[in-house]
């Protein structure tokens, strides 16, 4: 046995897994020895290091054995995979934001049941939102720089993540609606919580233990 | 034919023809599980593939299936699993024979699933259902012919697998008890394995009722009765019965000698809403997913008119091929001539127990090697004067002659 198998986000969330894995006692500093390697063998752990919504993949299918992601991803995905522990950082929201000039509008015809078209990298959070309210949206899945998105037209308004607001400022874009609340976890595979628990459990515990002090 | 349209001669998403050597351990596999389960008394039934939409209730199967229309207009689906046609089969077939009914099962069913999910659409299912039984030595029977029959095909516990054993009404009983209002949004996100989301729901709660966050983290090994130990500070009402029932499960477990391979997980609660009591999985190391997996579903043959209790397993047959050691094939000799020498000489060998091939026309010795090495035989032979020209089917295989008693003993050893 070399230890468990870690998925780390690459990313905003990056530096938070690192801390709370390394408080927890896994040799995070391998890590940090070479930034373009996406494999790393530590002393009692190995670690993938991937884009974040790939965490729960690797995650899901065993070839990691537990993963560090965004609620915001696990929303999105709904991958089969236990839900272990908030780890409390990482915070994000998920918001509803459209340009400052075009706000009114745009509340206006969600309220009138109106078709909007959104444009948004998180398409079955955006439609749930929608169907919540009973409302009806276009929705249209982005890989980046959603921003950019109701400046030129291709959509009205746009569902995404944002921790501090700023991108939304400098695009003159303002939040309508905060759908949900996100925070880093830890996820680990259904088999690999059973067949390796003693392991999984310690993790868990020196967390707990970490986090706390 | 017009030119650029895409001909559709591949197999559909999810689905694939499968090609020896893989048929060939697949079946082979499934006969192995099929006799152990006979071993058992448990006696094979076969169920149509359709079946009319009402048969399956879950909404999660009911999403998952392929639905298409009879002539009568009436939506039909392809069976996403076993359980539910086995029980409509039983509360319409078997009304008036003697309980409980041993049936068992290796079919393939059909769900939809996601391109690029890595999911089968079609997938081969070995399982067996105890149908007229409340008895929990009918869930430690289920548990322990998992079990043996993961064994006899090669698996080894605990290296290689283990089942992982919950109680479903435990929890349930337990919440029904301490926290009636949350116990549904509680039940619901256990069974999303959000345990992040049922602290949430339980800050409200009292301390007095700690189990609603500790029951779901109680996971040991069976042979360690800290597990149950602790359990058992929550067993009130409802959910004392329930943790009694395991109880005896684990006692009928350990009789057998079987509690080496089960862990407890007293917040497994099963993935269909018709468990009721014991569920378990099979996980098998190198495999993040579910092998087997069972459990009790007392309420389920109620809506066929027919309210008996019962218990059942199936195994993914394509889950478990690739977790299990490669068994070597036995031994296939290619017999190549058009004579009718030839044709006698094969049905000599054949009834001394020896597989043949037989080429019923002229090969080349090169050709006839390059031929059994690709159909995977282990030896090429030509009809010689007094025996036959044997030769290993591998690259340049040198042929010796053998005299025709000794062919069977060469070729078996």
């Amino acid at each position: 046995m070399s230890g468990l198998r870690v998925a780390v986000p690459k990313g905003a969330i990056f530096e938070d897994a690192l801390a709370a894995l390394g408080g927890a006692g896994l040799p995070v500093e391998v890590l940090r020895e070479n930034g373009r390697r996406l494999f790393y063998e530590g002393e009692g752990a190995e670690f993938i290091v991937s884009r974040p919504s790939d965490v729960p993949v690797f995650v899901e299918h065993g070839a990691a054995d537990v993963g560090i992601v965004g609620k915001d991803v696990l929303e999105e995905q709904r991958p089969n995979v236990m839900e272990l522990r908030d780890l409390g950082t990482g915070a994000c929201r998920m918001i509803l934001a459209a340009p400052k000039k075009k706000a009114e509008e745009v509340e206006r015809a969600i309220s009138h049941a109106e078709v909007v078209r959104v444009a948004t990298k998180f398409p079955n959070t955006a439609r749930r939102y929608f169907e919540s309210l009973g409302r009806q949206a276009e929705i249209i899945e982005l890989h980046g720089s959603l921003e950019l998105a109701p400046l030129v037209g291709l959509s009205e308004c746009i569902v995404d993540l944002t921790a501090t607001g700023t991108t939304l400022r400098e695009n003159d874009l303002v939040v309508l609606d905060e759908i949900s609340r996100s925070t880093a976890r830890l996820i680990a595979n259904r088999g690999a919580y059973r067949l390796r628990h003693e392991e999984v459990a310690a993790l868990l515990d020196a967390m707990r233990g970490s986090l706390r002090g | 034919m017009q030119r650029g349209t895409t001909r559709k001669f591949s197999t559909t998403p999810g689905t694939r023809d499968i090609l020896p050597p893989e048929s060939t351990r697949l079946l082979d596999v499934q006969a192995r599980i099929l006799e152990r389960f006979r071993l058992h008394g448990f006696r094979e039934v076969i169920t149509p593939a359709l079946e009319y939409s009402e048969v399956v209730e879950e909404p999660k199967l009911r999403d998952a299936s392929f639905k298409l229309f009879d002539p009568d207009n009436q939506m039909l689906l392809l069976r996403p699993e076993m359980t539910t046609p086995i029980a409509r089969l039983v509360a319409q077939r078997l009304r008036n024979v003697p309980t409980p009914h041993k049936l068992s099962y290796g079919l393939p069913v059909y769900r939809r699933t996601g391109v690029g999910r890595g999911q089968s659409a079609e997938f081969h299912q070995a399982g067996v259902e105890v149908v007229g039984s409340r008895s929990p030595g009918e869930d430690a029977g289920a548990i322990a012919l998992l079990i043996e029959t993961l064994e006899s095909v090669g698996l080894r516990a605990p290296q290689d697998f283990v089942l992982v054993l919950g109680q479903t009404a435990f929890y349930e009983g337990y919440l029904r008890q301490v926290a009636p209002e949350a116990a549904s949004e509680l039940l619901a996100a256990l069974a999303a394995k959000d345990l992040v989301r049922v602290d949430e729901v339980s800050p409200d709660i009292p301390d007095e009722a700690a189990g609603v966050r500790e029951i779901p983290r109680l996971v040991g090994p069976a042979t360690d009765a800290s597990v149950m130990q602790r359990a058992e500070r929550y067993a009130e009402g409802e959910a004392a019965v329930a943790l009694e029932n395991l109880q005896e499960i684990l006692a009928h477990l350990d009789a057998g000698g079987h509690l080496d391979s089960v862990m407890l997980d007293l917040g497994l609660i099963g993935r269909h809403n018709y468990y009721t009591g014991a569920v378990y999985e099979v996980y098998a190391s190198g495999l993040g997913f579910t092998v087997a997996n069972g459990g009790r579903y007392d309420n389920l043959l109620r809506r066929f008119g027919e309210p008996l209790p019962a218990t059942g397993f199936a195994i993914s047959l394509e889950r478990l091929m690739s977790v299990l050691p490669d068994r070597e094939l036995p031994p296939l000799l290619v017999l190549v001539g058009g004579t009718v020498e030839a044709t006698r000489l094969a049905a000599q060998l054949r009834s001394s127990g020896v597989p043949v091939l037989h080429l019923a026309e002229d090969f080349a010795p090169e050709a006839a090697l390059g031929y059994a090495i690709s159909v995977e035989a282990s030896w090429v032979g030509y009809p010689a004067p007094d025996g036959m020209k044997l030769a290993r089917a591998e690259p340049g295989g040198e042929f010796e002659t053998t005299p025709t008693e000794k062919v069977a003993g060469r070729v078996l050893s």
